[in-house]
């Protein structure tokens, strides 16, 4: 199937679908530009995926040590070069930006089988799951992996073969679930049709809550846990275990492996501050529709040891009850100060932000929150970043939520995603597991005429963007990332932080244990984001590396959990399994001052920070680059508003929006924009921007309703 | 775009082999065009049809997969949230009918455990050239727990039928859900389009 040849000529050709990458092809294709879009991977997003959890298996082989690098038969396709071309290979090895790939596995390998029938509160209670194994082995355990995703091999074979055969298996299986979700619903007992959850909010919500359909991004979904199944949907009187200590399942390996596709682990971990240069471009560019999102719903930070809330709306600063009132009017109006400058501020200019709160006469609690929660900065942050980060920090608040931070369901690796579809519905053409052999050059120009794809066809092009690892290390003005990031991923048993709702989205700042050490940011996803199986969390920890991921991070992990390595940490949430690993810092990545023609463009991989302003940022720099002219992502129809109507084609509105009628066959795309649809097939009316404005404003009235804190003091 | 103008609404997802006929079915229900030799869908993201099922408006989201299938590189997030995936595939091309266990690996990894899943034999206008036998794709249908339906976009055979008993089992599904009361529910064949291009007769 897949033998089709692609077609020989491309305004653009993007080698990786990150998300850089990803915008810049729906950018060009959305204002008609020819995009081919390739991976050499046969999943999308490269560095910036999200896997299932036994995807993140098969990934974790792949990048530890003893693995095979994906060879690539060697060919000599030089009779394809034409008069005045030279050809500049690319890396065909993985120059992985990966290392230092670490996993353990905390908990038993399979279900005691009594207690899985039983599953009574009872037997749920017991705790020794730990030091099963792979604890403590210092150098890159891939013995679980390997041994489990052989096993995974065979479960998937007999899965595919016998799908929905299941039917006694299936059962069972529901019958578990209820039981959890019996919890989850009777938290929120007055509310029994909320069917967020599995199905997603797009599920028959009867007449209401519709908008969410047309611009999830403008509701952030609230969702409250996982949805009932169809079965269980209606609360059921029972005495319920109390909230604040939630029944424990003892969930070993096996299970995390039956329920892998219930994970979405993102190998970056990010938010989408809410006024952001990404949310801003989902909303403008439409390509919001295809993903829904949930509010964080705690900023927490770590502090002498506990794990505290950091109010930040003013609902929470009222409800704080770690907070004094004298502490709680201080923190009101240094708020509702700092949004405007003042002279104290300029007094302060290249001295630390630490120095300013300190100023400020706040108090310790106040100042930690300030500058390591709401700022995020460090001792040595000067003044004015100190100001301008609590600044985008306050802005963002109360935009969806009462934090100033939103996530995608099914984790961040959908987003690269929903870029890509919009570059395939505006006629990109995409190809996983393939990739380009070189860049064909025309020596008098230094500019690329055509690239040689893997099978040996030369397909010709004005412009090439390649993502830095297809780049050979030779060619690039550093070799190797000058920082690098420290991860890790933990599959948890319990939030940091337990509160009667056990679907919190928290983000958690770490301050450094010692001077001069990385702070650590950590974000613990619940199972109603979709990334998680229920009775887990995923708690994704970030930081700049100092050393290995597993020395940076593994004393944070230590402290805040509890794992065969920690001492006498009752009540903190259990770690079932971890990875570590480092990645190479985007934000360190030079992009410009490659040995390469002037049309290919380079993007680096994800960076550190905590929303996406990098990697936006660099795909409309190099949008621009190619298209100088063009505007950057403007709306993409609205489907809604397509009216078909058999013969005639009228658009009062569409100066700017553009038609683009029924182009046919392969590669087309051509002087998109200027067309109007008076190709054979439906014509179509469209009327969009109005509606859009109407829709902006809309949501900035239900914004208000939510606004806390600031500015209206 | 009121909010009020129908009761119910669901996400559709085409899936299938390139060329097998997802666009001209989609195209036939919402538009009731057939364009021959139509090439990929440009701009349109999903379309939209509204239709009505024991007094009850439906609307329908049909998304198409914009010719990402042609190098069998969907994206994922293309699944999501869909109440109902359409996979189809080409009577007259063995081909696509031997795909179906790949695309079904598909939808189990990446589509929710719920979703209605009909398979849908196209073109059977083209009856002389049938390669797939009607009791094999029934027999395939069967053991999968799918609903099968044999359609022609191009003549309009079962197209309307498609949709609207989709439109039924969704309704009936959503209202178990609910644990609303069960025989309100509406069964396959109740439905009819509302929409003032219904020149096609409910079969």
């Amino acid at each position: 199937m897949a033998s089709e040849d692609l077609p020989s000529e491309f305004d653009v050709v993007i080698l990786g679908t990150g998300l850089a990458e990803s915008v810049v092809a729906a950018a060009c294709a959305r204002v008609g530009q020819r995009v081919l879009h390739l991976d050499r991977k046969s999943y999308y997003a490269g560095s910036w995926a999200s896997f299932t959890f036994n995807g993140l298996l098969s990934w974790i082989q792949e990048h530890t040590a003893g693995s095979q690098p994906e060879t690539e038969e060697l060919h000599d396709w030089s009779n394809l070069l034409e008069d005045g071309e030279e050809m500049i290979c690319l890396s065909n090895t993985n120059s992985a930006p990966f290392s230092n790939v670490q996993v353990y596995c905390y908990t038993s390998e399979k279900d005691e089988e009594e207690e899985d029938e039983a599953r009574s509160p009872e037997a749920l209670n017991t705790t020794e799951e730990e030091g099963g194994r792979g604890g403590g082995d210092e150098d890159g355990v891939t013995e679980p992996a390997e041994s489990h995703t052989a096993e995974l091999k065979e479960e998937e074979e007999e899965e595919g073969g016998e799908r929905r055969q299941e039917g006694a298996a299936d059962a069972q299986e529901e019958e578990r679930e209820e039981e959890q979700e019996e919890e989850q619903v009777e938290a929120f007992p007055s509310r029994p049709q909320v069917s967020w959850g599995d199905r997603g909010p797009h599920q028959l919500q009867k007449t209401c809550g519709l908008n969410i359909l047309h611009c999830p991004i403008t509701q952030a979904i609230q969702t409250e846990g996982e949805g009932p199944e169809p079965e269980s949907g209606q609360p059921r009187p029972s005495a319920a275990p109390s909230q604040s200590e939630p029944v424990k399942k003892k969930i070993s390996y096996a299970q995390l492996l039956k329920e892998g596709r219930r994970f979405n682990i993102d190998l970056v971990s990010k938010l989408m501050y809410s006024r952001g240069s990404l949310v801003d471009l989902l909303i403008k560019s439409n390509v919001s529709r295809y993903a829904e999102f949930k509010n964080v719903t705690r900023i927490l930070t770590y502090r002498h040891g506990n794990v505290e809330q950091v109010p930040c709306s003013r609902a929470d600063v009222f409800a704080s009850r770690q907070l004094s009132v004298v502490e709680k009017r201080k923190l009101m109006r240094f708020l509702t100060s700092c949004l405007e400058e003042t002279q104290e501020e300029q007094a302060f200019a290249g001295r630390p932000y630490l120095e300013f709160l300190r100023d400020q006469q706040l108090g310790d609690n106040l100042q930690h929150f300030l500058l390591h929660s709401i700022a995020m900065a460090t001792e040595d942050t000067p003044t004015e970043e100190g100001l301008a980060s609590t600044r985008h920090f306050l802005r963002c608040l109360g935009r969806y939520g009462n934090t100033p931070f939103l996530f995608p369901l099914y984790g961040l690796g959908e987003i690269p995603q929903c870029f890509c579809r919009m570059c395939a519905v505006f006629g990109g053409i995409y190809c996983l597991r393939h990739s380009v052999h070189s860049l064909l050059v025309h020596k008098d120009t230094n500019r690329c005429k055509a690239v040689i794809d893997s099978r040996g066809q030369r397909i010709s092009c004005s412009h090439v963007v390649v993502e830095d690892g297809y780049v050979e290390a030779a060619r690039k003005p550093t070799a190797t990332p000058t920082r690098f990031l420290s991860r890790a991923v933990l599959i948890t048993d319990g939030s940091v932080l337990s509160s009667e709702s056990d679907q919190q989205v928290s983000l958690v700042t770490v301050p450094p244990s010692e001077a001069g050490g990385p702070s650590v940011r950590l974000v613990e996803l619940c199972p109603s984001t979709m990334t998680c199986m229920p009775g887990t969390y995923l708690v994704h920890l970030t930081c700049q590396s100092v050393s290995s991921a597993y020395q940076d991070l593994s004393p944070v992990v230590t402290r805040m959990f509890r794992t065969p390595e920690s001492h006498d940490q009752e009540g903190r949430p259990s770690v079932l399994w971890c990875l570590y690993f480092n990645m190479a810092d985007g934000s360190a990545v030079e992009v410009e001052g490659h040995d390469l023609p002037s049309n290919v463009y380079v993007c680096s991989g994800p960076d550190g920070g905590l929303g996406h302003q990098h990697a936006i940022g660099q795909a409309e720099a190099i949008f621009h680059k190619i298209l100088p002219e063009d505007e950057f992502c403007p709306p993409a129809p609205n489907p809604e508003d397509i009216i078909y109507d058999g013969e005639t084609c009228t658009s009062p509105l569409g100066e700017e929006g553009e038609e683009r009628g029924e182009e046919e066959g392969e590669g087309e795309g051509e002087g998109a924009g200027e067309e109007e649809g008076e190709g054979e097939g439906g014509e179509k009316e469209e009327k969009e921007q109005e509606e859009e404005e109407e829709e902006e404003e809309e949501r900035d009235g239900e914004v208000q309703e939510k606004q806390s804190l600031k500015s209206e003091e | 775009m009121s909010m009020e103008d129908y009761d119910y609404l669901f996400k559709i997802v085409l899936i299938g082999n390139a060329g097998v006929g997802k666009t001209c079915l989609v195209r036939r229900f919402t538009q009731g065009l057939f364009p021959p030799g139509q090439g990929a869908t440009i701009g349109v993201d999903f379309m939209i049809k509204t239709v009505e099922i024991k007094g009850e408006k439906v609307k329908l989201q049909i998304w198409d997969t914009a010719g990402q299938e042609r190098f069998r590189s969907i994206t994922q997030s293309y699944y999501r949230s869909a109440n109902a995936l359409i996979l189809t595939y080409d009577i007259t091309c063995e081909d696509s009918f031997r795909c179906l266990p790949e695309w079904l690996r598909e939808i189990e990894q990446y589509a929710n455990n719920q979703v209605v899943t009909i398979l849908v034999g196209n073109k059977i206008d083209l009856a002389e050239k049938r390669e797939v036998l009607r009791q094999r794709a029934e027999d395939f249908a069967e053991a999968q727990s799918m609903l099968y339906l044999e359609t022609s976009a191009k003549e309009s055979d079962n197209v309307e039928k498609l949709f609207l008993d989709l439109a039924c089992e969704l309704i009936r599904e959503a209202k178990q859900n609910t644990l609303d009361n069960n025989d309100t529910a509406p069964m396959p064949g109740e439905g009819k389009t509302i929409s003032y291009l219904s020149c096609c007769s409910l079969n």
